[in-house]
């Protein structure tokens, strides 16, 4: 970080740590490949430019392994995704890709009720609204500590736990509402 | 409240966060065969565990296309190298940032809940603005009744006031 912070060119190392996760989280919040990669290029720009606005300010409630980078660099990401929408005017409906895992050619079988399950997780996580998709999104695929999310969506770190807990009910209801009934 | 001036769903919620924290660190069955013991885990509701389990192995992950990344790396590079620039040269250290701000967005600002922007989700909103709304027009239209004007407006205000008073003598009349 203080490298990059020196010397710009250095940035390329942040970039290819993060660049599957930024990814990832825009593509969970806009569901369409072009746009995430859109504001995956903007978030990254952002950060590049405004690198002399950073703050490596740690926090002991952050724990061991937490890192402000991560955390400044996916605010601005959560920004850029949030404007995204916004000009969009999109109303997240996550579209699914024809292909959202890597197949395995040896198991197909496996590989097609994993794809389902993955489908049908995804789905539910997509119905939730706003900061609790985000945080489970944050939590389970970016896997970020609650402190961590409390960074990126600024609010206090037991607000983000109870935020978590209900988007967890939620999406367990969810998930047993579009389960066939038992016999 | 209960537990230390927690309330109870304050309480499953940091359970539910331990629990997390092991089923993402891959202690899960650690977590799991320790519930019979009284553990965290253990006091987890059986519906949330379960989907906890279910999203940390079932939702995919992705990654962008090889030549988006290197595009990306390239136009990275190229900002860096015109960051340092001024640098090299000699000059003052100005930080130019790029032109990546559409309507004066900026990256770093605290931004509410974006969903609460949603007038769908302020049904209260839209209800106020659309009687806002209705009170403008009507009032509106008694202005341009009352100024005598000759906008299509107050023509209109007039004959609707014009076509309602013989209903009112016709009533009248009959009572």
């Amino acid at each position: 970080m203080e490298a990059a912070r020196r010397d710009p060119a250095e940035f390329d190392a942040l970039y290819r740590r993060y660049l599957a996760r930024v990814y990832s989280y825009a593509y969970y919040e806009l569901g369409d490949h072009h746009a995430a990669e859109d504001a995956t290029e903007k978030t990254f720009l952002a950060a590049l430019t405004n690198l002399h606005r950073f703050g490596e300010r740690a926090r002991s409630e952050d724990g061991d392994g937490a890192s402000t980078f991560r955390v400044w660099l996916f605010r601005i990401a959560r920004n850029v995704v949030a404007n995204e929408r916004r000009s969009l005017r999109r109303h997240l409906s996550t579209p699914l890709p024809d292909d959202p895992s890597i197949a395995d050619p040896l198991d197909v079988e496996r590989d097609v009720v994993r794809r389902d399950e993955g489908r049908t997780a995804w789905r539910a996580v997509g119905r939730l609204r706003g900061d609790r998709r985000r945080a489970l999104v944050l939590r389970f695929v970016d896997e970020m500590s609650t402190a961590e999310i409390a960074g990126v969506l600024g609010r206090s770190e037991g607000a983000v736990r109870v935020l978590i807990h209900r988007a967890l009910r939620s999406v367990a209801k969810d998930l047993r509402a579009g389960e066939p009934p038992a016999r | 409240m209960t537990v230390l001036g927690r309330d109870a769903g304050e309480i499953d919620a940091l359970v539910t966060d331990r629990y997390l924290d092991s089923l993402l660190a891959g202690r899960a069955l650690l977590t799991d065969a320790a519930r019979a013991d009284g553990e965290p885990g253990g006091l987890l509701q059986g519906a949330v565990r379960a989907v906890s389990q279910r999203l940390a192995s079932d939702l995919p992950r992705f990654h962008p296309s090889f030549r988006f990344e290197e595009r990306l790396a390239i136009r990275l590079a190229e900002a860096a190298a015109s960051m340092r620039l001024p640098l090299a040269a000699g000059g003052e250290a100005q930080v130019h940032e790029l032109s990546i701000r559409p309507g004066g967005f900026d990256p770093l600002a605290v931004l509410p809940d974006d969903e609460a922007l949603d007038p769908l989700a302020h049904p209260l909103l839209l209800r106020g603005a659309v009687a806002a709304s209705a009170i403008s027009l009507a009032g509106a239209a008694w202005l341009a009744w009352r100024r005598h004007g000759t906008s299509p407006m107050s023509r209109a205000a007039r004959a609707a006031h014009a076509m309602r008073a013989p209903a009112r003598t016709v009533r009248r009349g009959r009572a």
